[in-house]
């Protein structure tokens, strides 16, 4: 059975998305280590940096998928 | 990857003509495989889109002489609030493959598109920009768009309207509810309004009703990879909330504590930025007002004699060739020539013209303009489409839709900023969470325009507190608006005298020129020469010019004409030459009553054996004072001279004064002699004279003043000075009239009246300067507040700048665009404030020679 090919811009998406949740972890991981204690606050914070991530790589990432889906 | 495109070519008409289109597009890299076909005049290329495009196949093709046929469509497109936008709707069209070049317009919300038809749909292009989120339309013309685009504008008021008067009073509670306990307000508002269960309640319904088009429309573009304002705006308001909504339910969270609500942050950054979009609709309905008021001019009926009856009839079965009737008071329904009746219309608004303009059988008239006193019959030669209203309307949208450089730059600035300002809000947020707050966190600290301490802030609280201020003050979401705004209103007041600028680039450019050519005949003069002396030697005046007159009667010359309209006024009967013979430079060689008669210049004097003898000095006075004179031999001796000048229109020396007060070089450009033309120049008190200039050579000329390092705007005869006025950096074409669409040149004045190129460069400068003021009052504020918002005070301070006070500071910029764009609605152009009810006073006559030469 073949798959149907998916769109470039979910792909794009869920690449951007991938990306902000490992930039979101890093956060948690530099916070826990730099002594945050709070779990709160460390999950407010790694959601407002997966959000700003997501929010910058997404027309940075889903264009250029699309461009490259585009050539090929 | 290959892709194919059939590009439709023009100018082809034999076998060679194929093979040159085929090499010129085979040698481009990218270009896999050319077939051109003759028959169907297309060629279709199978190319590598990322080595090659279609502009670059088009000039491929332009560079060896043939063109390609394109087509333009302009669209309606709603929904775009920021230069993010405009970059997004450009970037889905210019994708689109066909497309040649794109132009979108906030102000207008209109996209131009140059298209290679037949290649891609206007349907495609319609799909590709609401793909991006916004709403497209083919842009309609004629009433049918007044009607449309004005009740589309009038929604789009209507809809922010409603948005903020629903905020308004659940933000003004919200306010007053948090600062309840403070100063006075704690006597007259009731204390529960304090509450935060209550403050929640009064937050949300506004964040998620009159707030919910940022979120929608910031997921929406999300989605498809592209981000606008609405973003910024979205992450501000849902931020404040949500840690509104955290420090409700959950107190201790660490952001601010109990004290510490910020649905007032929610609430009033939803509000500043309805606000923000109320003003921005409101501007954009006011900036193409110009436009509006044109369109509005096009009559709807019109009242045409048919089988010897009037019958009224709508304007669009008009045809050419109709005879109209007119009455008093009433709208002249399309361009015509009068051919019965006498009237005076008021053309104003057409040609900027302040008096009515008397129509008598054989005058022009124009459709728009209304008919004051008189009935007439006129007939129609020019209706629909080709009308001079409807080519002026036309003229002023595509300068309109057009960009200046300048706006190109801030569009791209615009573009960029969204992801440099969320890339600032992260390192923001980084900075404090991990460096700032343990370095200098107080529990003193405190929100800017806040009541309260943020005692109980965590360093999460903290830092996203910050970021959020950052993300809000950072928003440029005046630039979007900045610079088209002023361009519509600058170009729009321009057509109200007669100005047409025909994009925004002669804006640009025609603020910044240094020097202003004018050709002599026909611009700086009336273009009618007239005999100004007759010098007899030997014969009696009235005679020596009744055979001069005779000789010139079968001449088509200026010159010749002038000679024989002095006969007629002297009531001379002039009778037939027996020969007549036109010498091509010199003059005319006739002979009338049986007598030899030579009339022309020195050459043809010489060419003849006729000595001048002592009418050359004469002759060097007259041509001193700026005269062209012809000398008259009969029967082989010496007669005598006539001296011809063209005279300076009324508003010439004016005109030329005042370029010069406004520090730019005034120069003539003329085929006369140096002699003649440096006397017009010296009484014009002119800086540079470029005489004896053969037309071909005009366009050399200001080719060789641009070398100099000068900006140059010619000013000219739309037709016979065209490679000049396309040189120029901006080609003023002059007295136009009624068919300003054929006049080459940037910049085309409708009258015959040179203070409009006096006028044409205030207003380009009173433009700039409201683009640079524009510009200006959209960056500085963000500029100026975004060390601010990233808390470089707070060491010192203790304060934050507040999301609230981010959004004041928003709003303003927004404000300030929007009043300082108004203020172009009362501008009138210096020169005709000073020149506004009447002529400039009395000027005299100056002579200028007539065109030298036969």
């Amino acid at each position: 059975m073949q798959n149907a090919p998916r769109d470039p811009s979910t792909t794009g998406a869920a690449v951007s998305v991938g990306l902000s949740l490992l930039a979101a972890l890093a956060f948690m991981g530099l916070a826990t280590l730099t002594g945050e204690t709070s779990w709160a606050g460390r999950l407010v914070g790694a959601v407002w940096v997966f959000l700003l991530t997501a929010i910058i790589l997404m027309p940075v990432i889903v264009p250029r998928v699309r461009a490259r889906a585009g050539r090929r | 990857m290959t892709s194919r495109v059939t590009l439709p070519i023009e100018g082809m008409s034999c076998a060679s003509c194929v093979a040159n289109v085929e090499g010129a597009l085979r040698a481009l890299p990218g270009v896999r495989a050319v077939r051109v076909s003759l028959a169907t005049e297309h060629a279709t290329v199978d190319y590598d889109p990322a080595s090659v495009d279609l502009s670059a196949m088009r000039r491929a093709v332009e560079e060896i002489g043939y063109g390609l046929r394109t087509a333009t469509v302009h669209l309606r497109v709603t929904g775009m609030s920021c230069a993010s936008c405009v970059e997004n709707v450009r970037g889905a069209l210019a994708r689109l493959p066909g497309v040649l070049a794109v132009s979108v317009n906030l102000a207008t919300e209109t996209a131009r598109v140059d298209y290679l038809p037949g290649t891609v749909q206007v349907r495609e292009m319609l799909a590709a920009v609401r793909e991006v989120g916004y709403g497209a339309e083919e842009k309609l013309e004629g009433a049918a768009a007044v009607d449309r685009e004005q009740e589309a504008r009038r929604r789009e008021i209507r809809r922010q309207r409603l948005n903020l008067l629903v905020a308004t009073p659940l933000a003004l509670l919200v306010m007053l509810g948090t600062f309840q306990p403070y100063g006075v307000l704690s006597r007259i508002v009731p204390a529960f309004l304090h509450a935060k269960p209550v403050l929640f309640l009064l937050t949300t319904p506004l964040v998620a009703g009159p707030g919910a088009q940022f979120f929608a429309h910031s997921f929406a573009g999300l989605r498809r990879g592209v981000t606008d304002m609405n973003l910024l705006y979205a992450t501000g308001i849902g931020a404040a909330y949500l840690i509104a909504v955290v420090n409700t339910f959950w107190p201790q969270a660490g952001f601010g504590g109990p004290q510490a609500t910020f649905y007032e942050a929610a609430a009033l950054l939803t509000w500043f930025i309805l606000l923000g979009r109320y003003l921005e609709a409101v501007t954009r309905g006011r900036a193409s007002e110009a436009i509006r008021r044109l369109m509005r001019l096009q009559p709807r009926r019109a009242r045409v004699v048919r089988d010897g009856r009037e019958v009224e009839v709508s304007v669009e079965e008009v045809e050419v060739g109709d005879v109209l009737v007119v009455r008093p008071g009433e709208q002249i329904p399309v361009d015509g020539v009068v051919l019965d009746g006498y009237s005076a219309v008021d053309q104003s608004m057409i040609t900027g013209e302040s008096l009515p303009v008397e129509k008598q059988p054989g005058d022009e008239v124009i459709g728009g303009t209304l008919n004051r006193t008189g009935s007439f019959t006129f007939r129609a030669t020019r209706v629909g489409r080709d009308t001079a209203l409807a080519q002026i309307i036309r003229l002023v949208e595509e300068a309109q839709t057009s960009k200046a450089p300048i706006q190109k730059l801030a569009d791209v600035v615009a573009g960029r900023f969204i992801f440099w300002v969320h890339v600032l809000a992260l390192a923001t947020f980084a900075f404090w969470y991990f460096v700032g707050y343990d370095l200098w966190f107080s529990p003193l600290t405190r929100l800017m325009l806040t009541p309260y301490a943020l005692s109980g802030a965590s360093a999460v609280g903290f830092a996203v507190l910050v970021s959020i201020a950052v993300l809000v003050i950072s928003c440029p979401c005046a630039v979007g608006l900045a610079t088209p705004a002023a361009m519509m209103a600058g170009t729009g007041k321009a057509a109200e005298f007669g100005i047409l600028f025909k994009g925004a680039d002669a804006v640009e450019n025609l603020s910044k020129v240094q020097v202003v050519v004018f050709d002599k005949t026909g611009t700086l003069t009336a273009g009618v020469p007239s005999v100004t002396d007759v010098v007899a030697a030997g014969l009696p005046e009235d005679e020596l010019l009744r055979l001069a007159a005779a000789a010139e009667s079968r001449s088509e010359h200026p010159l010749g004409e002038a000679v024989v309209r002095a006969a007629r006024q002297r009531s001379l009967a002039l009778p037939d030459p027996d020969e007549f013979q036109a010498v091509p430079g010199r003059g005319v060689v006739a002979a009338v009553e049986g007598r030899q008669v030579l009339l022309g210049n020195r050459l043809l004097l010489a060419e003849r054996g006729v000595p001048v003898g002592e009418l050359a000095g004469r002759a060097e006075e007259l041509e001193a004072q700026g005269k062209t004179a012809m000398f008259v031999a009969v029967d082989g001796r010496p007669a005598g001279l006539l001296a011809v000048a063209d005279t300076l229109r009324e508003t010439t020396p004016v005109a030329v004064r005042e370029l010069q007060r406004m520090g730019i070089r005034v120069a003539m450009l003329t085929g006369d002699n140096r002699r003649t033309a440096r006397a017009i120049a010296r009484q014009l008190g002119m800086d540079e004279v470029l005489a004896e200039v053969l037309p071909a050579d005009k366009a050399a000329e200001i080719a060789r003043l641009q070398s100099q390092g000068f900006r140059v705007a010619m000013v000219g005869d739309g037709i016979n000075d065209a490679p000049a006025l396309a040189r120029a950096d901006v080609g003023i074409a002059m007295g136009a009239g009624t068919d300003v669409a054929k006049e080459t040149g940037h910049v085309v004045l409708v009258k015959d009246d040179l203070l409009d190129v006096v006028a044409a460069v205030q207003i380009a400068r009173a433009t700039m300067g409201l683009v640079r003021q524009n510009l200006f009052w959209a960056f500085a504020y963000n500029t100026a507040a975004i060390p601010l918002a990233f808390g470089i005070l707070y060491p010192v301070l203790r304060q934050i700048v507040s999301p609230e006070l981010a959004a004041v500071l928003m709003a303003t910029s927004s404000l300030s665009v929007t009043l300082n764009t108004q203020r172009m609605r009362g501008y009138v152009p210096p020169v005709r404030r000073r020149y506004r009810t009447a002529a400039p006073a009395p000027l005299p006559a100056t002579p200028t020679p007539a065109p030298a030469g036969r």
